[in-house]
């Protein structure tokens, strides 16, 4: 179990941190072959993202004046939209935001909260008070509410989309760990380093943290799937980023406002494409959470 | 029992402070100018110095941000929500004839989670690694990553096509006509409910496994009760305990949730309000949706809380 435990392994070589990562891999790949599939999901679709530009067919904003919203064909397999853009093209460089805002608001939001919530657990008192205080007031706003009224407040944008549901995650992080914080506090290797007079610092970032990332991963994965579809549901409302760049939100957007009718390819596959990528990352977050966290295997 | 209801309300009153002055904070402070959300920033190079200042006193937003704040909090107490800068409407008339429609939606689908949710709970924990535990979960997980609004889009596409049925577009009370109310109502209801039951049906599942195990189920299949009255008086009430404050937590995806569906279904309901205000950048109205909805899901959950008090000494008696 090296690999849930790098704080464990920083003599070791840095071969066996490589071969204990493969070794993560391949347990996935044997116990949990449903998960591991879709975790190469996951990883095509991360892919699919980066190398955007080779594989769309089509440049995602160019429009062609003479195919304006023709249902799929052999030159335009998932069709056009109104002004002629070409929906497959569109629907890859799709991803390109919406796994840049999914990855940097959890990335931001729950390393943010992680280290308040290591904070509060480390410290206690007052601080601890104050903190969980305010984390209840950032709880009593339904996710996808904060992260409107943020982004609106904000002006839309890459940035600021990020930020608001970054906000959004940051309460679940500090939970998580400061309750984990709570009861490595009292674990004894913890006394017995504050006994040779390890300072605060070195208590919490060298003995206490490195025990933190394993929760840290599974909370970061499980809520890929979340910040997607708030994501999404900004772009939908008209909050997120701006048009003309290509999100799945942004697109089902356009459809609605194509018409009283939608053509149904408009609809149809953003939101396959959404549902496949949250579907992935759930998935993989169950994996990994059943790989580093034995204890809770099978529960929800 | 009173002293807990007591502490559980003050703490709320708190809860709500803290949340109105964290909309504020939002809403009034963050943007740099509210003046560019409203004009947008090409209409605000459009404005004179002059027109600003004007502008700014008669917003009242030339104050000092805490005479603003109380200004705001006396308005709301007042039951003044302000007017849209798009819409001869009060907020406040527009809450009292939109509100109810999302009410019934929320109301609806929270009943539906329930109705799907725990018989789909109780088959899954039963049969555990069965194929129909399977379906069950492969839905469940299925619905967890479907974006409710989506779906809605596909049903009012579907509907269109198949049977050249839309919903009506005008609102309609539940008293004053029925039909259409339904019409409007059932959609989103479904689309919402299904999205909980599936986390309805897998918190159920655990929980009922975890309680099925428990001494005192087995005492009660040992002294020769029948397996399903064991199930449905000993094993079900205390396994539904956490399912009921699950079904709390879930109002925040309902509340929230209604606003995409309501745009996707064109339900004329506050949701709709909601983005319409967000859509037009009409900041002050937003600012008292955000916390109304807010203020409706401390309360809420206040009431489950109160409500899982009554049935767990456990909580009551702490």
């Amino acid at each position: 179990m090296t690999a849930t435990y790098p704080g464990a392994q920083t003599l070791a070589a840095n071969g066996s941190r490589v071969r204990s990562v493969a070794g993560g891999i391949g347990r996935l790949f044997r116990r949990a072959p449903l998960s591991a599939f879709w975790g190469c999901i996951a990883a095509a679709i991360v892919c699919m993202a980066v190398a955007a530009p080779a594989i769309a067919p089509y440049p995602p904003l160019k429009s062609d004046f003479r195919a304006m919203q023709k249902p799929p064909s052999e030159t335009h397999w998932f069709g056009t939209d109104q002004i002629g853009r070409d929906t497959l093209s569109r629907v890859i460089y799709g991803s390109r935001t919406s796994l840049t805002v999914a990855m940097g608001a959890v990335l931001f939001g729950t390393t943010v909260g992680a280290l308040w919530g290591l904070a509060c657990g480390y410290f206690g008192g007052r601080f601890d008070m104050a903190s969980q205080r305010l984390i209840e007031f950032l709880q009593s706003f339904p996710d996808l509410i904060l992260a409107m009224a943020i982004a609106m407040a904000l002006g839309g944008g890459l940035g600021t989309v990020i930020v608001a549901i970054a906000i959004t995650r940051i309460p679940f992080g500090g939970r998580v760990i400061r309750a984990v914080v709570l009861s490595l506090k009292e674990m004894q290797y913890v006394e017995a380093a504050r006994g040779i007079g390890a300072s605060h610092q070195r208590l919490m970032f060298r003995h206490i943290l490195p025990q933190c990332v394993a929760p840290y991963l599974i909370l970061a994965t499980t809520h890929l799937g979340v910040a997607i579809v708030i994501e999404a549901s900004l772009g939908f409302l008209g909050v997120g980023i701006p048009p003309p760049t290509p999100t799945w939100g942004n697109m089902l957007s356009d459809a609605l406002n194509a018409g009283l009718v939608p053509p149904w390819w408009l609809v149809l596959f953003p939101g396959v494409a959404i549902t496949l990528t949250v579907l992935a990352f759930n998935l993989l977050g169950d994996g990994i959470r059943d790989l580093l966290d034995p204890r809770l295997r099978g529960s929800v | 029992m009173y002293s807990y209801i007591a502490r559980r309300l003050a703490f709320g009153a708190l809860t709500v402070i803290g949340v109105s002055i964290m909309v504020f904070v939002v809403m009034r402070i963050l943007p740099g100018d509210p003046l560019v959300a409203i004009f947008g920033p090409e209409g605000m190079t459009k404005l004179t110095d002059a027109q600003r200042e004007s502008y700014m006193r008669e917003l009242g937003l030339s104050d000092p941000l805490w005479v603003q704040y109380l200004t705001w909090v006396k308005d709301i107490i007042r039951g003044d929500f302000g007017h849209s800068f798009f819409r001869s409407e009060s907020v406040a008339d527009m809450i009292l004839r939109r509100g109810p429609l999302t009410a019934e939606i929320a109301l609806f689908s929270v009943m539906l989670s329930w109705l799907v949710g725990i018989p789909v709970a109780i088959v899954s924990a039963l049969k555990p690694n069965t194929a129909a535990d399977s379906v069950v979960r492969f839905f469940s997980i299925l619905f967890l990553a479907v974006p409710g609004f989506w779906v809605g889009m596909l049903i009012v596409l579907a509907l269109l096509f198949w049977f050249g049925y839309r919903a009506p577009m005008a609102g309609a009370s539940l008293f004053a006509d029925p039909v259409v109310n339904l019409q409007l109502v059932i959609g989103p209801a479904i689309v919402l409910g299904l999205g909980q039951a599936a986390y309805i049906a897998r918190m159920g599942r655990s929980s009922l496994l975890e309680v099925i195990r428990e001494d005192y189920v087995r005492t009660a299949r040992a002294k020769g009760l029948n397996s399903r009255l064991v199930i449905a008086w000993h094993a079900l009430p205390n396994a539904l305990l956490p399912v009921i404050t699950l079904s709390g937590v879930l109002m925040g995806l309902v509340l929230a949730g209604s606003i995409p569906v309501e745009r996707a279904f064109g339900t004329p309901g506050l949701g709709y309000s909601m983005f319409q205000a967000v859509y037009e950048r009409d900041v002050f109205v937003m600012q008292n949706l955000v916390f109304l909805y807010s203020v409706v899901f401390v309360l809420l959950n206040i009431v489950v809380d109160l409500t899982i008090a009554f049935l767990d000494p456990r909580i009551r008696l702490r």
